[in-house]
């Protein structure tokens, strides 16, 4: 696939330039920061952009909004954004419209380069990544009172292993279970958290963050 | 009441800091002038309060309509005081000449201030007068009494009881004229330099600020040191997994690339290593505590980009609290000066006089540095939480002349 990069560390520029050149995929640019991130995404329309949340100048959420904009503005370019801590309303407005080609990765997941290159594969192919920690850490926040508190262990592991963006396939083979186990568990969280399951799979994982955040 | 002489204050005094320090001198404890010359003081006291006097009728009864008058008020008031501050110059300078009492000099008391101190100082001054007339009235019945009792024309029942109660009268008098010398001294102090209260509301106001100042740079503190974590240690830690990620991925598809991979993360672990190191040398230099500061600014001068000579000259071991003031001072001027001053050196001076450690740090830069940046700001608030002093002499065009005093008591 062909991918721009803008982080501002030259090290880790570095090394994911390496990493997804070995891999095959083409990097037509890599930017130490967001400015000139819309101009090239513009002229080379690139399958998906990765870039780092946190950069110059003001080392605040600069990479996030040319993230949001590339969104609006070319819907079919993938974005995969690297973020320092867990920031749930980054995540939040990331997925604001809808849950395609969109990825949302804490930093340090670029150390374990094949869930890097998975969620990037995930994104190209149009559905989403969001990082298992950020996952958890929506999931812990529920309290009693909480519909999500009435789901056993079981579909709770289900619904994150969803909302990180995996396929019904994907899911059961990373939980060790059956296909059909897994439909019927994601049919009883559905039914408890009062969602429609009609939609397709990525507006669900929409839907699910959406709750987990109010 | 014998004790309170001029100049010095009665009770515990809080121990002025930096910014009271010139307001204080008027607390320094000098020297009292002989008695000769503070009883001349007395007695021009007892005349300088009966001109007061006269300035309160005289003034007083001729401006008396147009005080009373709305419209003339203001005016009137204004011819008062000025007349009053006249006065109270006086008195300022008879209390410093005859009783050598220290005001400071920029305090400016209030115009009510200064009126009530003068007809304080109006009672306080013909009251003297009166005391020091009952006096000498008391030495010539004295001496009238010795000469009868020489000539015998004295019983000596008399003669017990005239002693008795003149004895009485000349202690309750000396009594009075001490307690009204001491009156004097505190009214005066009272008027022309802070008083008491007045210092320690200033003490108060000053460790409220330093303790605010403090936590604010601890904060800063914090940022940079997470800036330092995040920027440098975690970043590398994550290339160096991605370069043993990528090896490990590359095992059999090239194993010539992983095993440069591998000597490529091996050199990277070793790069984390040392920059792990020179971040918490940067939170806190251990050696400050095991080698002592002059070790600690060594290790500065090492770190330094640019050229730096230290003089030290610091006899004998310093407060562990001042050596950690020192040791920051000095670590982030120079690196000030390294990162923006375009200095060529940079020349650090650490010598202790008496009970002050002072601290100079001299670049040849270009000067121009913001006393208000948020890296002096911490320095400042390092340095006055200990109670002491911070310069910055940086005139545009350079040099940068950094001074840090810290009291060592």
């Amino acid at each position: 696939m062909r991918v721009i990069l803008a982080e501002d560390s030259t090290l880790l520029r570095e090394g994911l330039v390496r990493l997804l050149v070995e891999e095959g995929h083409e990097v037509l640019a890599a930017l130490p920061d967001a400015v000139t991130l819309l101009k090239e995404t513009e002229e080379q329309r690139p399958d998906v952009v990765v870039a780092d949340i946190r950069m110059p100048p003001t080392h605040t959420d600069e990479g996030l909004r040319a993230a949001v904009e590339i969104r609006e503005r070319w819907p079919d370019t993938g974005v995969l954004v690297l973020s320092q801590h867990i920031e749930r309303n980054y995540a939040a407005q990331l997925l604001a419209t809808n849950a395609e080609r969109v990825g949302y990765l804490l930093k340090d997941r670029v150390a374990q380069v094949e869930e890097f290159l998975d969620a990037l594969e995930r994104v190209h192919a149009g559905g989403a990544a969001i990082d298992p920690e950020v996952v958890r850490h929506l999931v812990i926040r529920t309290t009693h009172g909480d519909p999500l508190a009435r789901l056993t262990p079981r579909e709770r592991t289900v619904l994150e292993a969803l909302a990180q963006g995996l396929t019904n396939a994907a899911i059961a083979k990373k939980l060790h279970i059956s296909l059909s186990s897994v439909e019927k568990n994601l049919n009883a969280v559905f039914d408890k958290l009062e969602l429609s399951h009609t939609e397709g799979y990525s507006r669900r994982i929409l839907a699910v963050l959406r709750y987990l955040e109010s | 009441m014998h004790e309170d002489s001029p100049g010095t204050t009665a009770g515990p005094i809080p121990r002025p800091g930096a910014a009271d320090r010139e307001a204080a001198r008027g607390e320094g404890i000098s020297r009292p002038p002989s008695w000769p010359r503070r009883g001349t003081g007395v007695l021009l006291g007892c005349g300088t309060a009966l001109i007061g006097l006269a300035y309160f009728l005289v003034v007083g009864t001729a401006l008396g309509a147009f005080l009373l008058w709305p419209r003339t008020r203001p005016d009137a008031l204004g011819v008062l005081r000025g007349g009053a501050r006249r006065l109270a110059d006086l008195e300022r300078a008879r209390r410093s000449v005859f009783f050598g009492d220290l005001f400071p000099e920029h305090y400016k008391a209030s115009d009510p201030k200064i009126l009530r101190f003068l007809a304080v100082r109006c009672y306080a001054g013909l009251l003297s007068a009166v005391v020091l007339a009952l006096l000498g009235f008391g030495a010539v019945l004295a001496v009238l009494l010795g000469r009868g009792a020489v000539r015998g024309s004295l019983d000596w029942t008399e003669l017990l009881t005239q002693v008795l109660l003149g004895g009485v009268l000349l202690f309750l008098d000396v009594q009075g004229l001490f307690s009204l010398t001491a009156l004097d001294a505190r009214i005066a102090r009272e008027c022309f330099g802070p008083s008491e209260r007045e210092l320690l509301r200033r003490r108060i106001d000053e460790l409220a600020t330093s303790r605010a100042a403090v936590v604010q740079a601890v904060d800063t503190e914090r940022r940079r040191i997470e800036r330092d974590l995040h920027d440098g240690v975690q970043q590398r830690l994550v290339a160096l997994a991605m370069l043993l990620g990528r090896a490990r991925r590359s095992r059999d598809r090239d194993p010539a690339l992983a095993d440069t991979l591998t000597a490529q993360a091996h050199e990277e672990a070793q790069g984390v290593l040392t920059e792990l190191r020179e971040v918490a040398w940067r939170v806190y230099p251990s050696a400050l505590d095991s080698l002592g500061l002059e070790e600690a600014l060594g290790g500065v001068a090492e770190r330094c980009a640019l050229p730096l000579r230290i003089d030290f000259s610091v006899p004998g071991p310093l407060p562990q609290p001042v050596e950690t003031a020192a040791y920051f001072v000095v670590s982030e001027a120079v690196t000030n000066a390294a990162k923006h001053s375009g200095a060529t050196a940079v020349r650090v001076r650490v010598t202790r006089l008496g009970p002050v450690l002072t601290v100079r740090i001299e670049d040849d830069g270009r000067g121009g540095a913001d006393p208000s940046g948020t890296g002096l700001t911490g320095l400042r608030s390092r340095v006055t939480a200990l109670d002491g002093l911070l310069r910055v002499d940086s005139p545009l065009g350079g040099p940068t002349l950094l001074t840090a005093e810290l009291p060592c008591a």
